[in-house]
């Protein structure tokens, strides 16, 4: 049985009120909703927390999968609410890594920051886009899905999703340059 | 692939040994609770259908009536307060111009 079989038939199992059902369900997405929180949040715990959250809304709205799109595209659609709800009242997180040191609005204020501590500096910059261009730098790229996936989890037309990432990268880009990132800004395409 | 892509691609993290089980306690919580008390339609349905009826009965009602709806008194009263009307509405405007300008600004694109 295929892994989207198996969570077909869990999410039946559960709505038929086996609720140990849900546990399949956890086991096999676990890894991918924490993820996905971690990239919206950048915190361990508020990505676990935020993922919790997610699994709790997609128990309760279980019944409305009909199984027309993917269960991968349903759930992470249904946690990608749940993210958004929880990061309206949070606000985007720090760009760099010591707050004491960094503004994100101060011109060049990361600059020097090498390897890993750079490369973090650019996923935090990422999630100070605007929600419609960060949104879909995170799944594609952050995450990993691709154009169809990530189109049907933001329930867009794989045009405009091409539009906005190549909006979204020149954004940051832009974004990347004021704040000293040099090495990962380069010349705007 | 640039810079850009290969600082975003390849990061990671484990969920934590007890996170499934934290999960499937909350889940077990959230089946335990009562059902949501649905939202009344049928009363909101009832209320502005009542709310439209008694507009239209007004209206019909001012036409019919005419200039002698209110006595002379109470529109020389209003047309003396119509200034202060007035400014209280542009004072009104101009707040919430106030408070909608700074979400616009914060809202926008670029830095």
């Amino acid at each position: 049985m295929g892994k989207e079989d198996q969570d077909a038939a869990d999410a039946a199992r559960v709505v038929a009120g086996d609720l140990d059902a849900f546990e399949g369900i956890v086991r096999r997405w676990q890894g991918r909703l924490v993820n996905l929180a971690w990239r919206f949040s950048r915190d361990r715990a508020i990505a676990e927390d935020m993922a919790q959250e997610a699994f709790v809304r997609a128990f309760r709205a279980l019944h409305t999968f009909r199984g027309e799109a993917a269960f991968s595209t349903w759930l992470t659609a249904v946690a990608l609410n749940s993210y958004r709800s929880r990061l309206r009242t949070g606000g985007p997180p720090l760009v760099g890594l010591d707050p004491t040191r960094v503004s994100a609005r101060e011109h060049g204020a990361l600059h020097g920051l090498e390897g890993r501590e750079r490369d973090e500096a650019v996923r935090r910059a990422v999630l100070t886009l605007p929600a419609r261009y960060r949104e879909p730098m995170v799944l594609f790229y952050l995450h990993e899905m691709d154009l169809a996936e990530t189109a049907g989890v933001l329930g867009i037309a794989e045009g405009t999703l091409k539009a906005r990432l190549h909006r979204g990268r020149a954004l940051l880009k832009r974004r990347c340059a004021a704040l000293g990132l040099t090495g990962a800004a380069g010349e705007e395409a | 692939m640039d810079d850009i892509e290969r600082a975003l691609a390849d990061d990671a993290i484990a969920p934590s040994s007890g996170f499934g089980i934290g999960v499937m306690d909350a889940v077990r919580r959230a089946a335990a609770e009562p059902p949501p008390i649905p939202f009344p339609w049928g009363r909101l349905v009832a209320g502005l259908c009542a709310c439209g009826a008694l507009a239209w009965a007004g209206t019909i009602l001012a036409v019919q009536a005419g200039p002698n709806l209110l006595p002379a008194e109470t529109l020389s009263y209003l047309a003396g307060a119509t200034p202060g009307l007035g400014y209280a509405a542009l004072a009104m405007l101009l707040s919430l111009a106030a408070a909608r300008l700074p979400r616009f600004f914060a809202s926008s694109d670029e830095w």
